[in-house]
């Protein structure tokens, strides 16, 4: 059972009873806690930052720098507020698109969008995702997903793009993007399981 | 709920909103408990697509890392200890205060690690569920007052709005409101209702060159306003900077932007704290 809910291959320490637990105890200062909790987090946290910057050496920056984060601020984790793992991934995502963000002038960044439009490079992306996803539970779950959909939620997590951009890329309303943003998400959430 | 602001959920889990649009919705989701059970949810299930991405990482990262935490001081707990009842949910402010980069440094995480409710310092009326808050803090809070009036003597060069400042921080039912800065120092909010004023002062953030300077925005619905600019005072304080919230603001935020100010924020806010609540 435990198998079928876990993507092969990557572990899924939110599930492990523990992660918590582990934070606490770095919290406190505990440094073998904080080794297992490396663990844990260094292969999605450096498989994120990849599958975002690209770049292997920046993807490694962000890894350490998210991952340092984790013990510098692990006092202010509340486990009221969502699962250590969620904190954790949500840094390392944020850290990942900031770095991301922060490489492109803004203008820049527009007239590649713009000039995307219509060249579907999100076939590329979404294929990459899914041929690489690792994960047979998340990569069903995208299966389930309308093309646009899947488009869109793959294109802002994995791509990094902001919703503008996405929708710039695929070429649909802005309102249209932020909606299947959500209700693709949604159904993602519904299909892994994720407790509300 | 707001059907329009509702539906930026999903972008905002997954990190897909521009910067303004990121303080409105946290702002309309600190007073829409849905909103905010949803946005919980999306999170944990886009963390999920990240796990998926997981990748055997570089065998030197773990040794660098670890090298590093030997060097780096934990940040200590950000609850305030003299809060003995939580603040009700519905006061909650967004998380987001914590998720901004200090200095360059881009932000740790901070949409779960949120910072701590600003210390609310109500003087006088206040609800019964803040009472014990203020007891524990009024004193503080006077002597945030008499420090800002010392700081207006020193600092402020126009007489005029000097005793106007001091008529804020001095009025009966002034209302103090401390927050961090995330790129360091503190941000000390005093609004007066029956002056309909509001005295913002900082201390300790950090120095900025020529090119750019600190600006105090008032957010309501209808999106941030420019509320002012921060002056470099003696020392490290800001010259008080006297602000008039309307009807329907609900809270500040701190940004910094080019040399002159700009119309709409254009940075990642460094802080953005509730009004004190009238």
């Amino acid at each position: 059972m435990r198998t079928e809910r876990e993507p092969a291959g990557a572990p899924v320490p939110g599930e492990e009873p523990g992660l918590e637990e582990l934070l606490s105890q770095v919290a406190l200062g505990h440094e073998q806690a904080f080794d297992r909790v490396y663990d844990l987090l260094a292969g999605p946290v450096f498989g994120l930052a990849r599958r975002v910057v690209r770049d292997r050496a920046q993807a490694e920056e962000v890894a350490q720098e998210v991952l340092v984060e984790v013990w510098r601020t692990a006092s202010r984790y509340d486990r009221t507020r969502g699962s250590a793992l969620s904190w954790v991934m949500t840094m390392a995502h944020r850290r990942s698109v900031d770095r991301v963000r922060s490489a492109q002038a803004s203008t820049a960044r527009e007239e590649r969008v713009s000039r995307m439009s219509g060249e579907v490079p999100y076939d590329e992306v979404s294929e990459t995702v899914t041929t690489r996803l690792e994960g047979e539970r998340v990569r069903r779950c995208l299966g389930g997903l309308t093309d646009l959909q899947r488009q869109a939620v793959t294109l802002a997590y994995y791509g990094g793009y902001s919703y503008p951009e996405v929708a710039g890329l695929l070429r649909v309303p802005l309102g249209t993007v932020k909606t299947r943003m959500r209700d693709g998400l949604v159904r993602l959430r519904d299909c892994m399981g994720v407790e509300r | 709920m707001n059907e329009d602001l509702h539906t930026l959920s999903g972008a905002y889990a997954l990190h897909a909103l521009p910067e303004h649009d990121v303080v409105f919705f946290e702002d309309h989701m600190a007073r829409c408990e849905s909103c905010a059970v949803e946005v919980r949810g999306l999170s944990e299930t886009a963390a999920r697509l990240g796990v998926a991405a997981a990748e055997a990482p570089p065998a030197a990262l773990r040794a660098r890392v670890m090298a590093r935490i030997a060097e780096v001081r934990q940040e200590p707990p950000l609850l305030d200890r003299t809060v003995e009842e939580p603040l009700p949910k519905g006061r909650r402010t967004g998380d987001r205060r914590t998720d901004v980069p200090p200095s360059g440094e881009h932000d740790a995480e901070g949409r779960r690690a949120g910072p701590p409710p600003g210390d609310v310092v109500p003087l006088r009326a206040r609800p019964p569920w803040r009472r014990r808050v203020a007891i524990g803090l009024v004193a503080a809070a006077s002597a945030a007052a008499v420090a800002m009036g010392a700081i207006a003597v020193d600092a402020v060069r126009d007489r005029d709005e000097l005793r106007q400042a001091v008529t804020v921080i001095a009025a009966s039912d002034a209302k103090t409101v401390r927050y961090p800065v995330s790129s360091g120092g503190v941000c000390t909010m005093v609004l007066s209702p029956s002056q309909g004023r509001m005295v913002v002062t900082t201390r300790g953030l950090p120095p900025l060159p020529d090119s750019r300077v600190y600006e105090v925005w008032l957010m309501g619905p209808d999106g941030a306003r420019p509320a002012g600019l921060l002056e470099q005072a003696e020392g490290d304080v800001t010259t008080p900077l006297l602000t008039t919230p309307l009807r329907g603001d609900q809270r500040v935020g701190l940004t910094v932007e080019p040399a002159g100010g700009s119309d709409r924020p254009t940075t990642t806010p460094i802080m953005v704290a509730d009004l004190p609540s009238v």
